[in-house]
């Protein structure tokens, strides 16, 4: 180390910003902290868990089925955000309705498969495979699409769980290991604090990874110590941008999803290199989306929650200019029964809509409104197969091929701005 | 011959001469018994050491500490009784997350850390999902068989196995009937746990799967419905007779692919993860372990080769999440809360009871990334740190006040040996050792992170 910089780091010590510094000689940073192609594309994937009610997502009011079908859950005309004059959003999705309006917000119509399960369990299997029906499902869409990756240890973490309990199905992989955190500090190197024995541990944490060694022809210690001087900058990355930016600035509405969302937002503009984030809300038990009972005000609540948090994480990354660089996806086991089931909820159905949100969107409704006539399960049939969605976002977002993932025949939808 | 030149492996694994290779290492000047070559030993047919165990390991040469490690003087039996029966209390709950923190225990205090590490790696290559199978007391009957043949016979493992209530739930093969054979278990036994892909044909798998009809698990157990067997004439792998099920795993085991498949991946656990042996390194092996399938007999003539005491062994392999924190904790002398180790290995990509996919865990290079360096570096802190999560049971300023080193550097190099015995290059030994010395009892546990947190300790 030159004497200039010992110098530097004995004078930084003590402030915070300087500390972090401190973590990154620059020679380590010239080595692997090349900034990331700011084309980079990222996805954001939320499960709707235990079943979304897409009839009361986006209501068709002037249908009479529709009407009479639910009697206590039906929301009228003067009710609804209305699309078109058939067509409208719950009353609880403002926050939707406003990035509509933006044209950041598609909602993709009457999506499902054939043949639909109609348990949870068998249903979110179908859906975080995209193997439906199969048996012996080993790993999920997403762990299939990085295990493609050709660089495997290229980024940080090609994709990341947010907040969850349980590890999603759809991240499992056969070699890649997927992450799982709850805060983004969970991707600061602990030790970093600001103290003058703590900056100075941390700096022999980096100082003793960095040396390479010399008389070793091993390519494994290669491998590891590359991936820690990596994760260490990495680390500093986010660190600053935690510092930088207080909590839940942007103005995110406290609620658990708009929590996660932030956490993705900093991920994201830490330049972390991850493509997929995954996040969730809802579940089977109370307070979920599985409303069999007593649907209306609970549904409303987890509704109200989905959009403001998205709402305020399209102006955030807006704000940031990362919004051209993401599309989030929701999607859900299945929709709901069009017939209320006599005690104020629905049963299990089929088709629902899924929405995307992002900056390079055409926005607006994809498909039609599927038929009250024809079901499926109690609920609307489908008439896009979810796999078509999940080619889009891999074909014509990510830039996978998704072939190999979903198989043939899964055309991507016109969904982009050329 | 690589034999006569022993600081770096040969560029080219077709130079080592197969007969030098698994011949006993004789200790002489130029290869001596030394405390690196000690660690060695505890890093691959255990989890770690602690200083004791180098120093009687240095006293007593590889001979007997090999011999003592595959066959300890401990009532092993009655300790894994104990253990059993702690499982079978907590298996009422419907979740794999009560039995972890006692296979972790396991592992932390047996007196027999090969046979757990053993398990561990046929839970790899046997390997199902908790979560798919949905049975707790099942998942942990598994493990007991795994357990029980671990160092003992894969013949017999391979026939408990192939009839276990819980590898055939895993396989779909719950109630396997005459009208629907299932083909799922029979494609694992021939890909993944016996021949290995192109050893086989579909064929094979469709005629061994009718062989395995009949069987049914119902209520946990598992039962034989006659009528539900396809007594009819199969061709299976070149054989043609009225095969059962105990037929297609004495065919399996009859297939040379067999014997070779598990030496590979035997070498991969023992030897390196580097190169993949020739065939010329493999076949005496292949050859002698097919006669008995003596686990136990295979497992020792690796770790007593010359080439396991070689550079091409040395520090080619990289250390699984368990085989990191458990080197951790073993050098330290304690255990650690064990309930919170299972869910934070789960996040270095090894959930016990829960491995991937049906392969296992692919282990080598893909348990690195950035995102788990970074975890292995902070789950290392958490375990040293004076107070939660792991609640400062892991105490280095005492072990090295123990062991005879009371001021600072003399400890932190103290350190140094017993993590890597001393093993690191000048540079890296200086950037470890070179910073302002305070407050002792915090400086050691932050010396102690650094050490864990190096490349080479990821290395086993």
């Amino acid at each position: 180390m030159s004497p200039t910089r010992r110098e530097f780091l004995k004078t930084s010590v003590g402030t915070a910003a300087l500390a972090s510094l401190a973590t990154c000689p620059s020679s380590l940073t010239a080595a692997v902290g090349a900034r990331r192609d700011s084309g980079d594309k990222v996805l954001v994937i939320v499960e709707l868990a235990g079943g979304n009610d897409g009839l009361n997502s986006i209501i068709p009011f002037e249908d009479d089925i529709y009407g009479r079908s639910r009697t206590t859950l039906r929301l009228t005309r003067k009710e609804v955000l209305k699309i078109n004059d058939q067509l409208g959003f719950h009353p609880a999705l403002k926050g939707f309705r406003r990035i509509f309006d933006e044209g950041h917000l598609s909602v993709l119509q009457g999506v499902g498969y054939p043949k639909p399960n109609g348990g949870h369990d068998g249903a979110v299997m179908d859906w975080h495979s995209a193997q439906p029906h199969q048996t012996n499902r080993q790993t999920g869409w997403v762990g299939r699409v990085i295990d493609s990756r050709e660089q495997l240890d290229s980024d940080f973490a090609p994709a990341v769980v947010v907040g969850q309990i349980n590890r999603p199905f759809c991240l499992n992989a056969e070699r890649t290991i997927v992450p799982s955190i709850n805060s983004s500090r969970d991707f600061v190197l602990r030790s970093a604090g600001n103290t003058e024995s703590l900056s100075d541990h941390h700096r022999r944490l980096v100082e003793s990874a960095e040396p390479p060694r010399t008389e070793s022809d091993n390519p494994l210690l290669d491998i590891v110590r590359k991936n820690q001087l990596s994760a260490y900058s990495t680390s500093r990355r986010i660190d600053e941008v935690i510092q930088k930016i207080p909590a839940m600035e942007g103005h995110y509405p406290q609620s658990l999803l708009a929590g996660k969302l932030h956490t993705i937002s900093q991920l994201i503009r830490a330049e972390t290199g991850i493509k997929v984030f995954f996040t969730g809300f809802g579940g089977g038990g109370i307070g979920g989306f599985d409303n069999h009972a007593n649907q209306r005000d609970n549904h409303a609540a987890l509704l109200r929650q989905l959009s403001e948090s998205v709402a305020a994480f399209v102006d955030d990354l807006k704000r940031q200019k990362l919004l051209d660089r993401v599309v989030l996806m929701t999607f859900s086991e299945f929709g709901r029964t069009l017939k209320e089931n006599g005690r104020k909820g629905t049963g299990h159905g089929s088709a629902a809509p899924m929405f995307l949100a992002g900056g390079k969107l055409k926005g607006g409704l994809v498909g039609e409104h599927p038929s009250l006539t024809e079901l499926e399960n109690g609920g609307p049939k489908h008439h896009t197969d979810f796999r078509r969605v999940y080619a889009t976002v891999l074909d014509n977002w990510l830039g996978f091929d998704s072939r190999p993932v979903l198989g043939d025949g899964f055309a991507p939808l016109d969904v982009f701005e050329t | 011959m690589f034999a006569q030149n022993e600081t770096k492996p040969p560029p080219d694994m077709k130079t080592i001469d197969p007969q030098w290779a698994w011949s006993p290492y004789q200790p002489d000047t130029r290869r001596p018994w030394n405390l690196a070559r000690a660690g060695h030993l505890y890093r691959r047919a255990a989890f770690g050491a602690d200083w004791n165990q180098l120093q009687r390991t240095l006293d007593e040469g590889p001979r007997r500490t090999i011999e003592r490690l595959l066959a300890p003087q401990a009532d092993v039996a009655a300790f894994n009784q104990q253990f059993d029966r702690y499982e079978t209390s907590s298996a009422a709950s419907n979740s794999t997350d009560a039995l972890r923190p006692w296979w972790l225990m396991r592992m932390m205090q047996s007196p027999h850390p090969l046979l757990e590490k053993m398990t561990l790696f046929w839970h790899g290559h046997f390997a199902l999902s908790g979560a798919k199978v949905k049975n707790t007391r099942l998942m942990s009957r598994y493990v007991q068989q795994l357990r029980g043949e671990a160092l003992g016979r894969f013949d017999s493992m391979l026939t408990a196995l192939s009839h276990d209530p819980a590898v055939l739930l895993d396989r779909d093969a719950g109630a396997n009937r005459k009208s629907k054979p299932c083909e799922h278990a029979p494609r694992e036994l021939m890909a993944g746990t016996c021949l290995g892909n192109g050893n086989f044909s579909e064929k094979d798998i469709q005629e061994a799967a009718r062989a395995f009809t009949g069987w049914f698990v119902l209520k946990g157990q598992v039962r034989f419905i006659p009528r539900e067997y396809d007594s009819d004439a199969k061709q299976i792998l070149g054989e043609r007779g009225n095969f059962n099920d105990t037929d297609v795993v004495r065919l399996l085991l009859k297939q040379p692919a067999t014997p070779r498949l598990l030496v590979r991946k035997l070498y991969r656990l023992l030897i390196s993860e580097t190169d993949e042996p020739s065939d010329a390194i493999v076949e005496p092996l292949a050859q002698s372990f097919a006669a008995e399938y003596d686990i136990a007999a295979l497992v020792g003539l690796m770790l007593r080769s010359n080439l396991f005491f070689s550079p091409v062994a040395y520090r080619r392999r990289i250390k699984s999440p368990v085989e990191f924190t458990l080197g951790i904790v073993k050098g330290l002398e304690a255990t650690v809360p064990a309930v919170r180790l299972g869910r934070d290995l789960a996040d270095l990509g090894q959930n016990l009871y829960e491995p991937p996919t049906s392969a296992g865990w692919p282990g080598g290079r893909h348990w690195i990334n950035p995102a788990t360096s970074l975890a292995r570096a902070n789950l290392a802190f958490a375990l040293l740190s004076p107070k939660k999560p792991y609640e400062g049971k892991l105490d280095p300023m005492a072990v090295a006040q123990k062991h005879g080193h009371q001021t600072g550097e003399a400890a932190e190099r103290f350190l140094l040996d017993l993590f890597l015995q001393g093993d690191v290059e000048t540079t890296v030994r200086e950037a470890v050792l070179k910073h302002k010395r305070s407050e002792p009892s915090q400086e050691l546990r932050r010396t102690a992170h650094i050490i864990v947190s190096l490349p080479e300790f990821q290395l086993a």
